[in-house]
């Protein structure tokens, strides 16, 4: 193998590859980036074993070859390269290889590439492309209620799936941790009408997420019932799902709830923020008394003392109090894009939903706090 | 990060990279037979002394799994043939020994360049999980159990899909090693099989085992190897060896090849020479000898050695009382041996010998949680035989 490129191309796709190598590995060919050089193209590939990203760039002077070498060390090595320098690399017999750019050398210790792990796409019968920025919204609305907790690991990660909406087939994201739930709903896109739902774990969310920030256009998704492939272009990932069945969410998302609240979301949020500065437990309950057109939030803490701030709103409905998570809360209004937030509330103790005037096609629900 | 091997690692090599396994054929039978009818069960427990191949076994049949097509049981879009389904062909390397049923070409023999084989020896293929014991970065050394967290990886392992779409596979080496907490976690994923999916629990000890795990599991008892048996592992491994020799560590490891390979890397016959030199020489204490034997064997270099050096006494001791028993003639392992263990085993009523055979164990024991000084603990051992040679109690 061997092969020139330039070092910003290089540090560029190893940013986006190395990332997912995890520091501490205990099996020596997991820190490793696997290089694959052939048809005027770098091709480099990092995994965890439950997700690998593939990056193509442009090198030239290619003669084919593959290896596999420490992620983080050359990593270091090209983000230490001079700007602008041309980085040259090649594979010797004895399994070394040395990278060479101006008058710096290093010489790497390989493994072989039949040793590193692969992510064979196999079949993959569903293949869809969805606008980058419909992928970013669906993550970004719902990725903050995924739970952390193992035990229902089905829950680690966000759904997606084709539903029935108000008007018509959808494809909706659903992520919750059984105390609050997100749901985001987009056009089907042509091709994903037959597909089956798929769990996509919290980590392969966090690494698509990155990259979609740096590309425009539409991603290439293809799954299957036991794999995702998401194509940003020169970047692919592909990831294994989570095998479990997504609990019947549409139960718990209340139908009859019938007291409407609506009020400025900025201003709400700065509220929340404010006065959840002085609670000192760990579920930093924030208490909402409403009233006629008019909304008080307080929290009271044994230790500091007690804070309340008074809103404007539109609410007609009976007086009542309710109490939430503040930091729940926040994470909601921090993804209504609109100036007004709706919340649509039954009873002290009965789940409250909260659309954003801005995108009808997004719902979250929050169970309340005893207060 | 590469990990160091442990003190008390066995020297042989690496079981995710061994290519043969010989002397268990039987139990490559009852799994291929298991897998054919289409009914294997969720867990297996492998059992038997350590170093016989008991991890060698799991990974071999984890191997043969996962080489196969996805979708369980049938190797094509046909199903399973009328007489069983057909291995592709794969020829055994020259040199195979016949492994029990019919040599390796019947067993879970898979080429050692075959994609699946290569990264299942680099610990890099998606679908099989091991847990074993992790590396404590505070210690600087490998912890002492298996822990919850290790356990957990299996739950999140078997939590995703297989990547190659065919069996996720799991192997716990070995299960014994797994702390009350560890053991409870794993009982779920028992409890709980997902479909699938396959677990191999290897135990050295498995009346250790919860009995709650063990129930779940079926049990697959390995035995250990006849002395041609390991003499031919030997063989393969230590090739350089000259043939007495490898048959003395066939006999002192007692049918384990590992443990022969892990008592040939730890310089076991050399010490165990040393060892049969003193003891022919009981009742009498040659205490030159015995003080240089205990000062190479203590300090923290000679690990390995005073581990093996322990274990070689009280098995000699052991096997010198149950020989006595028989009434047969002692084995001949090195030279003056038998001798000096017909001598010794008439010097005091065996039942004394028993007591000092559970004396030593505890000592030993006891000196591995107390820190005792152990050219001590083998001064004091030695003492103790000369005493009970010459008809004394210690």
């Amino acid at each position: 193998m061997k092969l020139t490129i330039e070092r910003s191309s290089l540090l560029k796709s190893l940013g986006h590859v190395h990332s997912v190598v995890e520091r501490r590995n205990t099996i020596p060919i997991l820190s490793n980036v696997l290089l694959d050089a052939a048809d005027g193209r770098l091709s480099l590939t990092a995994t965890d074993l439950d997700l690998a990203i593939v990056e193509a760039t442009e090198a030239h002077g290619i003669e084919p070859g593959a290896t596999t070498v420490p992620a983080h060390t050359l990593y270091d090595i090209v983000r230490k390269l001079p700007d602008g320098a041309e980085v040259s690399l090649s594979l010797d017999d004895n399994q070394r290889l040395t990278i060479e750019a101006g008058r710096s050398s290093f010489k790497l210790a390989c493994l072989p590439r039949d040793d590193f792990p692969s992510m064979t796409d196999g079949d993959l019968p569903h293949n869809f492309a969805l606008p980058a920025v419909e992928l970013k919204r669906l993550i970004d609305k719902t990725r903050f209620a995924i739970s952390t907790e193992e035990t229902r690991y089905y829950l680690n990660g966000i759904y997606l799936h084709v539903a029935q909406g108000a008007d018509g087939p959808v494809l909706r994201a659903v992520a919750t941790d059984g105390h609050r739930l997100a749901q985001a709903d987009t056009v089907v896109p042509e091709g994903a009408a037959e597909m089956p739902g798929v769990i996509v774990p919290r980590k392969t969310v966090g690494e698509i997420r990155k990259l979609i920030d740096e590309f425009e256009g539409d991603v290439e998704v293809a799954l299957s019932d036991t794999k995702i492939r998401f194509g940003f272009g020169q970047a692919v990932v592909t990831s294994k799902l989570i095998d479990g069945t997504f609990p019947d969410y549409s139960r718990v998302i209340p139908k009859g709830n019938e007291k409407e609240l609506s009020l400025d979301c900025r201003a709400f949020a700065n509220a929340v923020d404010r006065v959840s500065t002085i609670s000192t437990d760990k579920s930093r309950a924030v208490k909402l008394s409403l009233g006629d057109d008019s909304i008080t939030l307080s929290v009271t803490s044994p230790e500091n003392g007690t804070a309340t701030e008074e809103l404007a709103a539109a609410y007609q409905a009976e007086a009542m109090d309710i109490g939430f998570n503040s930091r729940y809360l926040l994470d909601i209004l921090g993804q209504v894009e609109g100036d007004t937030v709706a919340a649509r509330l039954a009873s002290p103790d009965a789940p409250t939903v909260v659309t954003d005037e801005a995108d009808q096609a997004a719902l979250y629900v929050l169970m309340p706090m005893r207060v | 990060m590469t990990r160091p091997a442990a003190a008390d690692a066995p020297a042989a090599p690496s079981p995710a990279a061994a290519e043969t396994l010989v002397g268990h054929g039987a139990a490559e039978a009852a799994l291929r037979e298991a897998v054919a009818g289409g009914r294997l069960h969720h867990a297996w427990l492998i059992s038997g002394p350590q170093g016989i191949g008991k991890a060698t076994l799991a990974y071999r049949v984890a191997r043969w799994l996962l080489a196969r097509p996805p979708g369980g049981t049938a190797p094509d879009a046909a199903g399973p043939g009328l007489f069983g389904d057909d291995l592709p062909p794969a020829t055994a390397p020259d040199g195979e020994p016949a492994s029990g049923a019919g040599g390796a070409h019947d067993g879970l023999w898979l080429a050692p360049d075959d994609p699946v084989f290569r990264r299942v020896a680099a610990g890099a293929h998606p679908d099989l999980c091991v847990i074993d014991r992790a590396w404590d970065d505070k210690r600087k050394a490998l912890r002492n159990e298996i822990v919850v967290d290790d356990v957990r990886r299996a739950q999140a392992h078997f939590a995703a899909t297989a990547t190659e779409g065919g069996w996720r596979v799991a192997i716990v080496d070995a299960a014994d090693e797994m702390n009350r907490s560890a053991a409870n976690a794993l009982l779920k994923t028992l409890e709980e099989p997902p479909r699938d999916s396959v677990l191999f629990l290897v135990a050295h000890a498995p009346g250790r085992l919860l009995p709650t795990i063990r129930s779940r599991c079926r049990a697959l008892p390995l035995k250990p190897l006849s002395v041609a048996d390991t003499v031919a592992v030997l063989s393969r491994h230590l090739p350089d060896l000259d043939d007495a020799d490898r048959r003395a560590l066939a006999q002192l490891s007692e049918g384990a090849p590992g443990r022969a390979l892990a008592l040939h890397a730890a310089g076991g016959l050399d010490v165990y020479r040393a060892m049969v030199g003193l003891l022919a020489g009981l009742p009498r204490l040659d205490r030159v000898a015995a003080h240089g034997l205990a000062r190479q064997l203590s300090g923290k270099a000679a690990d390995a050695a005073y581990r093996t050096f322990t274990r070689l006494l009280t098995d000699w001791i052991g096997r010198m009382v149950r020989t006595a028993a028989r009434g047969a003639a002692p084995a001949e392992i090195v030279a003056g041996e038998a001798a000096a263990m017909t001598r010794l085993a008439a010097a005091a009523p065996l039942d004394r010998w028993v007591a000092v055979w559970e004396e030593a164990g505890a000592l030993i024991a006891r000196a591995d949680r107390v820190y005792l000084d152990r050219g001590q603990v083998i001064l004091a051992l030695l003492e103790t035989l000369a005493a009970t040679a010459a008809g004394r109690r210690a």
